[in-house]
């Protein structure tokens, strides 16, 4: 080697550069997207591979130019700059540093754009904690929508995984409609507090549509189970039987959501209508993977075909863990399919919506201190409820029921008591009054806070 | 928009007492330690040299030529743009160009919004600044000496410290072109980059801060209110609804200052801690009480909602027309103000509820002052970080290596600027987060390896014995050792004024820029001495 010339040695290395070259170009090449004139090309093998098992980066999501330019400019130093930047992510929420700490997830989710929990972490962080932190409502609300933000951005990076869509669901859903600002902010959803930028209308990043908060949810909910389905990605939140609900149960949150604000009118009635069908002949005839049997079951059955599944296991001398009458038990009882089944077919009846109008109405007319309204009111609901219950005996064990219930003999409880008349022995609803005493604490707690609300 | 540290006016005069005690004692130290190592050296000759170098010094630092300075600093600055220093500009302007993309839309709030684009342009002048800084000081002498390019100078007419004053101020002027417009490419970036309705933002809030002092729950005098369990102790609550009041007492207050179309504005932003939910929609009420003490008066204002982490404006002549005091007399303000202080008393008005409170988190607001006074006392203080970072570059590079000079720099910087605070947490045994109460027992190392070893927690007092006093004796001397090291750190946090320009305040003379302008002072020059000796005792040959 030490006789070669320097222009001998420097075409040697330009030789081997050649050389390598063949193998890198065969290895490396990008793939060439057929177009008009042109068949494409499938790329070398490190692309066809990417392509296969979909690792490539626009293979997740749309591509963030600054995010893989950080993650190449940080060379080996992505972990480092991560950790450095949750600790000061940490720092600057205890010092309630708000404007830091909303710069640095930004940043974290730049280093880290494919890893979910970051996004959960951090969303989640920024709609339940910091919002919490703000004392004015309408802050609180704004920080709410930064955490759903948070989430779609999470869910364009990475549009494969169901997850991602259902935290915006049920962030949408849980957050804005059963927080203790829930009536605020339900209404916030449709107008916006932030006059100045959104005109009294909605904020079109989270409410693109001007819908309730739960109709907002429930599209979420359903683009999550339809991603499972297109990239066959299962989630890992819950179990599947269960994920699979949540478009039809943001159906029925929406109804006891207006009916917690006093609507019990056609509209809740048809929300509730809708609500069963949904849930009877989506849910209920969604096939739901089961791994024992090795098929899938639906959970909608009526009692013949049920009939007719055991006759035919009995003949077959099948052992329970591999009956399908058994799985569909299961999967009934875990996803509280026939509690629902019913009460939505119960709630769009009007009886059912005078009894709770006519409780609700006795709550109001207490809080405005007439005891002899809301005494009466109080009454006519009670028997209402306990007529309707008396016809739908399966409900009557459920915690919304239960409650309801107690609440309702509770208000009645403090009319006589400001009436000062004797709590007589009998009144209807007794039998579940009677039947759950270690309750009554816990739903006396939330009678209180709701006499301080005045709700 | 509000401060997380207490800004205290700086003691200029104790200051600079202990500085000159420490620089006594330090030269005889250092004097003495000089006298025997040259008497071991050599021999009873050694004293008669030091004396000869220090006396040479002196002449040598009397007989400074500003022509000879002026000429090495031309050289210095020639020979950095020469190195391609500017090309930290490319840098620079990469980042501003894309940095829009990734700030705009981070949030939609105005006030976080503003504060982020101004954090964003000062750190980022700030970290491309000292790193510049740093390199070019540190091995700007160093490779003089491996070029032999000084010996050339030294043959010339020139002192020593002069080519060290020379260097300094070559590197500084350098540093200041680069962060001259630096600053003025990023402040028309902010003024550009913001949207008009967010402009309004931009501005120095003058505040007069007064010294705060609580009534506790029972009306007693106390130094702390309510602890809410927040893990951030800085701020003390008071209950709603009972005797608990948050007091500020102004002083040197001017009553004319409040006679303008401005009157008497008081600023406040105080945390709200509920015990439970209450009206949600509605936020918890606030009332302040101005007092004379002198006069007897009293005079409650009309209540108003405390809108948290906001700017509470609260114009008080706008909000109560006319003043009357307990009695419903009609009072003046400047009645409330003679001699010259205003006390302002600060309540919760709901029960059950509690207000939290700081030092800075009431104060005057007088008429704002542009942004820009704000920004550029800001840019100020990062030039006397930069110009510290270049005398501690060429003082290094003066009797180091190129790349232990770097090295040994960095390292002083990155401990100033990023763990000052641990160091200081170390030396005081203030560990805890914001909480100056609590202390732990035996901080230092003799007492911890004692606790580790017996599983004691740090809570609990050492005995009165013989044993335990002389751990605390060993603990008392590892403490001062580590305190004389912690003191040799400068302290960088200390020049970083973000947080006032940020959060919409004027950087403030006493309480930021002269601790600045003093600690660059006390520190350059004991290094530039340093410095001056090392070159002039140093044999150029040995590179």
């Amino acid at each position: 080697m030490n006789n070669l010339t320097s222009l001998q040695r420097k075409l040697l290395y330009l030789g081997g550069i050649l050389l390598l070259l063949i193998p890198i170009t065969m290895m490396g090449m990008p793939a060439e997207p057929a177009q008009a004139g042109n068949k494409g090309s499938a790329g070398g093998v490190l692309a066809q591979k990417r392509d296969e098992f979909k690792y490539g980066e626009h293979d997740l999501g749309n591509v963030d130019p600054a995010s893989s330019t950080m993650n190449l400019l940080l060379l080996g130093f992505r972990g480092i700059a991560t950790s450095v930047l949750w600790t000061e992510a940490i720092e600057q929420q205890r010092g309630k540093d708000w404007a830091g700490l909303r710069a640095t997830t930004e940043s974290i989710i730049l280093l880290q754009p494919h890893f979910l929990k970051v996004w959960h972490f951090q969303g989640w962080n920024l709609a339940y904690n910091v919002s919490a932190e703000w004392d004015g409502v309408a802050d609180r609300y704004y920080w709410v929508k930064e955490g759903i933000k948070f989430f779609k951005k999470g869910r364009d990076r990475n549009e494969q995984y169901a997850e991602l869509y259902w935290y915006v669901g049920d962030t949408t859903g849980k957050k804005i409609g059963r927080s203790d600002e829930a009536v605020i902010f339900r209404r916030f959803f449709r107008h916006d507090p932030d006059e100045a930028r959104y005109g009294g209308g909605p904020d079109p990043f989270v409410n693109p549509n001007s819908r309730d908060n739960y109709q907002e949810a429930g599209e979420w909910f359903q683009q999550a189970n339809n991603t499972i389905e297109t990239f066959h990605n299962e989630q890992h939140i819950m179990a599947p039987y269960l994920f699979r609900a949540y478009p039809q149960r943001a159906i029925f949150d929406q109804a006891m959501a207006l009916q917690r604000e006093g609507e019990f009118g056609e509209v809740c009635r048809n929300i509730w209508a809708e609500g069963f069908t949904a849930w009877t002949t989506k849910y209920g005839m969604m096939d739901l993977d089961c791994e024992v049997l090795g098929h899938p079951i639906h959970l909608e059955v009526s009692g013949p075909e049920l009939q007719e599944m055991k006759k035919d296991e009995d003949a077959k001398g099948k052992e329970d863990w591999f009956r399908q009458t058994v799985w569909i038990g299961k999967y009934q009882d875990q996803a509280n399919y026939t509690y629902w089944r019913t009460r939505s077919r119960v709630e769009s009846e009007k009886e059912m919506s005078d009894a709770h109008r006519l409780l609700y109405e006795g709550e109001q007319a207490l809080n405005k201190a007439d005891p002899a309204t809301a005494l009466k009111l109080y009454v006519d609901g009670m028997t209402k409820y306990d007529k309707i219950l008396g016809e739908y005996p399966q409900m009557k064990n459920e915690d919304e029921t239960v409650e309801e219930a107690m609440l309702a003999v509770m208000g009645w409880q403090k009319s006589l008591e400001y009436l000062d008349e004797e709590v007589p022995e009998a009144f209807p609803l007794k039998d579940i009054w009677d039947e759950h005493p270690l309750r009554r604490p816990a739903v006396k707690s939330e009678f209180e806070r709701r006499r301080r609300a005045g709700r | 928009m509000r401060l997380s540290f207490n800004p205290e006016v700086f003691d200029l005069l104790g200051g600079f007492k202990t500085w000159l005690a420490v620089m006594v004692v330090l030269s005889i130290v250092v004097f003495i330690t000089s006298l025997v190592m040259s008497l071991g050296a050599l021999g009873f000759a050694g004293p008669s040299q030091v004396l000869m170098h220090i006396f040479g010094g002196i002449g040598d630092l009397c007989g400074t030529s500003p022509r000879r300075c002026w000429a090495m600093t031309q050289l210095t600055f020639r020979e950095a743009v020469r190195r391609k220093t500017l090309l930290v500009f490319a840098v620079f302007a990469v980042l501003f160009l894309f940095a829009g993309w990734f700030l705009s839309d981070v949030t939609a709030d105005p006030d976080l919004q503003v504060k982020n684009y101004v954090s964003f342009v000062l750190r980022t002048i700030s970290w491309l600044i000292l790193p510049v800084a740093l390199l070019l000081s540190c091995w700007g002498l160093p490779e003089d000496i491996k070029a032999r390019s000084l010996h050339t100078v030294v043959t010339k007419p020139v002192r020593r410290h002069e080519i060290v004053i020379g260097r300094i101020l070559g590197y500084t002027a350098i540093g200041v072109l680069i962060l001259g417009v630096m600053s003025l490419v990023g402040w028309a970036w902010i003024k550009r980059q913001l949207p008009d309705s967010m402009k309004s933002q931009l501005t120095a809030r003058v505040p007069v801060y007064g010294a705060l002092s609580f009534i506790s729950t029972e009306g007693k005098d106390v130094s702390e209110a309510v602890n809410v369990g927040d893990e951030n102790m800085f701020r003390s609550f008071i209950e709603g609804n009972t005797k608990a009041r948050a007091i500020w007492k102004y002083s040197d207050i001017d009553p004319a200052q409040f006679s303008g179309s401005q009157g008497l504005v008081l600023e406040s932003s105080f945390d709200a801690f509920r015990t439970y939910k209450g009206k949600i929609d509605k936020q918890l009420l606030c009332q302040y009480t101005l007092v004379n003490e002198s006069k007897k008066l009293r005079v409650p204002l009309n209540a108003f909602e405390i809108n948290e982490f906001r700017r509470n404006s609260y114009d008080v002549l706008k909000q109560n027309p006319t003043l009357q005091d307990v009695d419903g007399k009609p009072v003046e303000l400047r009645d409330l103000m003679t001699g010259g202080t205003l006390q302002v008393e600060a309540a919760c008005l709901s029960s059950a509820q509690f207000l939290g409170m700081a030092r800075p988190d009431l104060f005057i607001r007088l008429p704002d002052r542009p942004f820009e006074s704000s920004f550029f006392k800001c840019i100020l203080n990062i030039g006397l970080m930069m110009f510290m970072v270049v005398v501690l570059g060429v003082v290094s590079g003066s009797f180091l290596k190129g790349p232990i000079a770097t090295v040994l720099t960095g390292f002083i910087v990155v401990v100033g600027k990023m763990a000052h605070g641990f160091l200081e947490s170390l030396v005081t045994g203030d560990v805890s987060y914001h909480n100056p109460t609590v202390k732990f027992q035996g901080a230092g190392p003799f007492g911890a390896l004692y606790r580790i070893v017996t599983h004691t927690t740090p809570g609990i007092a050492f005995d009165d014995t013989f044993f335990f006093r002389t751990i605390n004796a060993l603990d008392s001397m590892a403490l001062n050792v580590l305190w004389a090291i912690y003191k040799v750190f400068p302290n960088f946090e200390s020049f970083d004024t973000t947080e006032y320009t940020a959060n919409a305040f004027d950087v403030p003379w006493a309480e930021a820029l002269l601790p600045s302008l003093a600690t660059t002072f006390a520190y350059c020059v004991p290094w530039i001495m340093v410095g001056y000796f090392s070159l002039r005792l140093r044999e150029l040959e040995s590179k």
